[in-house]
């Protein structure tokens, strides 16, 4: 019991509730269940790219392309719509896209051996710019994004099963099976292991490289996924459509316990997580707030729990001191 | 020659960045002009204050992502001020206070509470930018007085104020990096922390003033902005953080901190920022731009990365020759200190 | 002599207790040093010398007690501040800025202007009789160089008190002899200095007041004459003569008639050249040296984690020509590595998931938690590894219940032959003679196994044969009955000391 008190996941479900019970005070229309679950289309974006991110972060790496990998994922499908070709066709050629987009990453991480941060940041610019530029060969210049998909494609975002909308049924069936793969597989293990010590992992053997590179591709073709998912509730693929999930993704795996030195975090963290940050901007709008106001709480509450994590171990540690030394003090006396 | 590329990366770069000049000259006749400079000079300025600011950080080895929303948050500061009839002086100075007090944050998040500098940047690049569109309620702020934009004009030798503001601060962090003590400790606290503390070097103090100089260099941009738009929208800054790390990269700062130099920030930013005026001359559509801008930057990283590996291999293999032919030792040690030697092994495990 | 003028006290240390975790390291250490005096400080690995000579240079706070520099109480636990008053700590390992020029690592931190500081460095490389580019990147140092800066650093300083780490452990007998002049014109001075060593005929040389510790307490002190060397090594080593050592087997099994399991022939890569020899079944071949001889990166180029440059190996009568760990592993040769705590354990992760490391691979794809369990049970009886069980951090385990489950990990590969690197450095001395049993009942089951010692007195009592390496060269092989210290240290000190051609 104790065990899973003192958990990280814990206190993000603790968090959770206490926003609903905060926003159910000041709007009880916010608390009616088919509201919940509707207004999970507006972030379930942001939990389809942060999952494989962590996932990413724990190998011991980070990407930040995967915000215009959705872009530039949901325009190849667009052109390749544009061209004729038929749905199924058109959504695997986005999914193989986001898989080349990781791979690319991956690939200029090993061979230049310079730190991801700023290799993914290189990347952020090449696939947006590739995006623009690809948009731009069709006409479809600047934002206005590239249209007309088959009905059939635009009617899958306001799918709905059980009352689940379809994005927050993609985010869920992708959270059990990335949570199954991490905490129960054996590259799961490794991803861990990698990020714990990547010293230790080279002594063992561990392939590092395929481990990383499979991350990054994961992470990847998951941005073609919410690339396919927003175009479809848009109803159209633009530039620009990842570019707003970049800080929150990231925010929502570091929030979710993710650890920046690699090693740590957990799907079920960062799915909280997801949810934490997406009600917390679906409440304060309901509650009047303007957006702009919900963005600072949203960077604040990254300060503030992020600080709450580290002052802690700071704070214990001192804790401990202390005892120790008036422990001996008892004991000398 | 591979030690003098990866040891001259500011030359290189500048020899990179003067042929590709000459190849656009050849291309599109008219490019190669004094008033091209100029407009690429006044173009880079804004971003040569952030990445100047962002050098600094990334020296002492950490990072910072949070300045674009410094920018914008210092130049709505000063707008406001100005707009509500304060002087010109009094604004600037609460502009560059604003930056230094959200330097400040960052900084004292980063040493005090030990959070990794890019997530805590990361929460202020969106806490300063709500800070700023609650000040302004999310509207532009517009109709800024003629005495800020009159910063941006062009005086008699070609120069604006502006421009001259942001050479001052390069030369200024230039030789304060260079030639003074304090100044030498941001490479130190960079290059190897422990060393410098164990030098007695105030490590935390260095890196507070690294954050706190980077918001001032970003307000300072933020000023500029301000001046040569002569408003400022909600997105005032946006992605400008990025971009600057990115001239840093290019530039040859290493974001393993340690390294790096202010001519090195001077050339990356004019290469970038020659893109765009380079494409208009080249009659390129401008949505190219983004994607040149991340093809030269990763290829300059691939480039770099390999470069250093090669030198790191050489340095190694140096290290690990092994001496063939040895001459005698004056003594040999005797038995029974090479007994005691042995006995104390045995002691230490 | 110090007694009769009463000199300053440079340092004085009250009551100085520290612990790690819950484990005291220093208990109520008093210490005093005199001005114009070089002060001996012996102790084994973990007697607590590094931790207190920390804790007066500032780098360690220590829990309760008094540090006193030059007379002047040291109040918060600041390198500047212990520097403030007077004290440089000259650690064993230099801390260099890789990036910058070796004048700057020497004066970075100095008020003076530059280029006086430049004159003053190079009169002092003048006085130690060295040459050193002042102008060079640090990163292109040696090792030496790189301890000659840190010394400089403390020089330059001016500084009344020096604590000097082990401050020849990297030096040519020359440079090391230049550097007992300067201690000697420092004393003189009227500077005080702590000298951590483990040569008792450097600290003949210069020390005149010894103190050694163990355990984390005081256990002798006083002038050096009043002490024969036998006295001060049986004070540092009770707790070892007390505990006996296993006897070395007596087996007169003839190894010739045996398989040879690994055969090494004329291996070069970095930091090693023309290795030969072989490892036959059930054998216990060790591998001696002096740190730096190049035995580990002998062992990690076999394992495939680093390039080789030329020569053969064959493992049960095959070529391993494609290497790399994974290989070796399903070859059946693992390498149990030298540092522990960096390349050896995951230590944030479970004890069965370290146990997992080198057959991972070979586990499904789903792991299964009951198997794993069982497996590591049954090694934590045959091991005899003291842990909660199988889910506990393998950080929290003392060293030699660390070093079981990296045993553990190896075994569990299924190897045939096994590359022991350093095994019972700092491991404490029951758990070293379980590890050594443990070494040995393996061998007996026909595992060849390569041990790579700097514990002479280790290689004594395993192994059967011994090749001894220094400088990346093999210097001498010998054979059972042989293999003593003495004959060991001889073949590896003496082409040892030759070094730095």
């Amino acid at each position: 019991m104790k065990r899973y008190l003192l958990r990280w996941e814990t206190a993000l479900l603790a968090m959770l509730i206490a926003e609903f019970a905060i926003f159910g005070m000041i709007n009880p229309r916010f608390l009616n269940l088919s509201n919940l679950l509707y207004s999970t289309s507006d972030f379930a974006q942001i939990g389809i790219v942060a999952l494989p991110l962590t996932i990413v972060i724990i190998a011991g790496g980070i990407d930040v392309s995967f915000a215009s990998a959705v872009g530039l994922c949901a325009i190849v499908f667009g052109i390749a719509n544009f061209f004729g070709m038929p749905l199924p066709v058109s959504i695997l050629a986005s999914l193989a896209a986001g898989a080349a987009a990781g791979l690319f990453n991956a690939t200029v991480i090993h061979v230049s051996r310079i730190q991801p941060l700023v290799v993914t940041l290189g990347s952020l610019y090449l696939f947006g710019g590739a995006a623009t530029v690809l948009s731009g060969v069709v006409g479809a210049s600047g934002y206005e994004g590239i249209g007309n998909f088959p009905d059939a494609f635009t009617s899958f975002a306001y799918f709905e099963l059980g009352g689940l909308p379809a994005p927050f049924l993609v985010l869920l069936v992708e959270a059990v099976i990335l949570f199954i793969v991490l905490h129960y597989s054996r590259f799961g293990r490794s991803v861990f292991m990698c990020g714990l010590s990547e010293h230790a992992a080279r002594y063992s053997g561990l392939p590092i490289k395929t481990i990383q590179t499979i991350t990054y591709v994961m992470t990847g073709v998951f941005a073609a996924i919410a690339g396919l998912v927003l175009s479809s509730y848009f109803g159209s693929a633009r530039v620009d459509l990842g570019t707003a999930t970049l800080l929150p993704a990231i925010t929502a795996a570091v929030l979710g316990g993710a650890s920046i030195y690699g090693g740590q975090g957990s799907i079920i963290g960062t799915l909280l997580a997801t949810l934490v940050i997406g009600y917390l901007q679906q409440g304060l709008q309901m509650s009047g707030v303007p957006s702009q106001i919900s963005s600072a709480l949203s960077g604040a509450l990254l300060v503030v729990a992020v600080a709450l994590r580290h002052g802690s171990a700071v704070l214990a540690d001192f804790v401990a001191a202390r005892i120790m030394a008036t422990n001996r003090k008892r004991a000398a006396s | 020659m591979l030690d003098f590329f990866a040891r001259n990366r500011v030359a290189t770069l500048c020899a990179v960045t003067i042929l590709a000049f000459l190849l656009i000259g050849a291309a599109a006749p008219g490019y190669l002009s004094l008033s091209t400079a100029s407009v690429v000079m006044s173009n880079s300025l804004v971003l040569m204050s952030v990445a100047l600011g962002t050098m600094l950080v990334i020296l002492t080895r950490n990072i910072d992502v949070s300045s674009g929303s410094v920018l914008g948050l210092s130049a709505v500061v000063l707008g406001m001020m100005l707009n509500d009839g304060h002087s010109l002086g009094l604004a600037i100075a609460a502009c560059l206070l604003t930056g230094a007090v959200a330097g400040l944050i960052n900084g004292l998040l980063v040493t005090m509470l030990n959070v990794p500098s890019i997530i805590a940047t990361l929460g202020t690049l969106g806490l300063f930018r709500g800070v700023m569109l609650i000040l302004t309620g999310g509207n532009w702020i517009e109709e800024l007085p003629l005495s800020l934009k009159a910063l941006a004009d062009n005086g008699a030798v070609g120069f604006s104020v502006l421009t001259v503001i942001v050479i001052a601060s390069l030369i200024v962090v230039g030789l304060l990096v260079r030639q003074t003590r304090f100044g030498r400790y941001f490479y130190a606290v960079g290059d190897n922390r422990e060393a410098a503390r164990h030098l007695g070097i105030p490590v935390k103090l260095v890196q507070i003033a690294a954050f706190v100089a980077a918001g001032v260099l970003a307000a300072i941009a933020g000023m500029i902005f301000a001046a040569q738009i002569g408003f400022i929208p909600n997105q005032a800054g946006n992605g400008l953080e990025l971009k600057a790390i990115a001239a840093n990269v290019l530039g040859g700062v290493s974001l393993l901190g340690g390294s790096g130099t202010v001519p090195g920030i001077f050339v990356g930013v004019i290469f970038l920022t020659s893109i765009d005026s380079a494409l208009v001359f080249l009659k390129i559509p401008a949505f190219w731009n983004d994607f040149i801008a991340g093809a030269v930057l990763l290829l300059v990283l691939l480039l770099d990365g390999r470069v250093r590996m090669a030198v790191d291999r050489a340095i190694r293999a140096k290290r690990y020759a092994v001496h063939h032919h040895n001459t005698p030792a004056p003594s040999a040690p005797t038995n029974s200190e090479t007994m005691s030697k042995s006995r104390t092994q045995e002691a230490g495990e | 002599m110090e007694q009769n003028t009463t000199p300053r006290i440079a340092v004085r240390v009250a009551d100085i207790w520290k612990s790690y975790g819950g484990t005291p390291v220093l208990k109520g250490i008093n210490i005093e040093l005199l001005a114009g005096q070089v002060h001996a400080l012996l102790g084994g690995n973990g007697a607590g010398k590094s931790t207190l000579m920390k804790t007066i240079a500032g780098l360690v706070d220590a829990n309760q007690g008094t540090v006193e520099i030059n007379e002047q109480t040291l109040g918060t636990a600041s390198p500047s501040a212990a520097q403030s008053l007077g004290l440089y700590l000259v650690p064993q390992e230099a801390h260099i800025l890789p990036n910058q020029s070796v004048l700057e690592n020497i004066c970075l931190g100095l008020k003076a202007k530059p280029r006086a500081l430049r004159a003053e460095a190079e009169a002092l490389l003048r006085d130690l009789a060295v040459s050193l580019d002042l102008d060079a990147q640090a990163a292109t140092l040696e090792i030496a160089d790189r301890q000659i800066v840190e010394i400089m650093r403390g020089l330059i300083r001016k500084a009344s008190v020096l604590i000097l780490d082990e401050p020849t452990s990297a030096l040519t007998p020359h440079e090391a002899n230049a550097l007992f002049d300067r201690v000697r014109q420092l004393k003189a001075q009227g500077v005080g200095i702590f000298f951590i060593s483990h040569k008792l005929r450097e600290i003949r040389e210069i020390c005149s007041v010894i103190s050694v510790l163990r355990d984390g307490a005081i256990v002798l002190s006083g002038p050096l004459s009043d002490y024969d060397d036998n006295q001060i090594v049986e004070a540092m080593t009770k707790t070892v003569q007390s505990a006996q050592p296993v006897a070395r087997a007596e087996t007169d099994i003839d190894f010739s008639t045996r398989d040879v399991v690994l055969e090494i022939d004329r291996f070069s890569g970095e930091g090693f050249r023309d290795i030969s020899f072989n490892v036959r079944a059930g054998e216990i071949v060790g591998l001696a040296g002096v740190v730096g001889a190049g035995r580990s990166e002998l062992a990690e180029t076999l394992f495939g984690l680093r390039p080789a440059r030329s020569g053969n190996l064959n493992l049960l009568g095959t070529p391993l020509t494609k290497r790399s760990p994974r290989d070796c592993v399903d070859a059946g040769l693992v390498y149990l590595p030298e540092d522990r705590q960096q390349n050896g354990l995951f230590l944030e992760a479970s004890l069965a998931w370290n146990m997992s490391g080198y057959t991972m691979h070979r586990l499904g794809f789903f792991p299964k938690r009951k198997d794993e369990t069982s497996a590591f049970d049954a090694f934590r009886q045959s091991l005899g590894i003291k842990c909660e069980g199988e889910g506990q951090q393998a950080g929290r385990l003392s060293g030699g219940n660390q070093q079981k489950v990296l045993l553990a990990k190896c075994l569990a590969a299924d190897p045939r032959v096994l590359i022991l690197d350093e095994p019972t450095r700092g491991v404490d001395v029951a758990a070293r003679n379980d590890i050594y049993r443990l070494i040995r009942e393996l061998a007996a089951k026909g595992l060849g196994v390569v041990l790579i010692s700097s514990d002479f007195d280790e290689i004594e009592q395993l192994a059967d044969r011994v090749v001894v390496m220094a400088h990346g060269l093999q210097c001498g092989a010998l054979e059972r009955d042989a293999v003593t210290v003495d004959a060991v240290a001889h073949l590896a000190f003496e082409s040892g000391s030759h070094s730095h051609a």
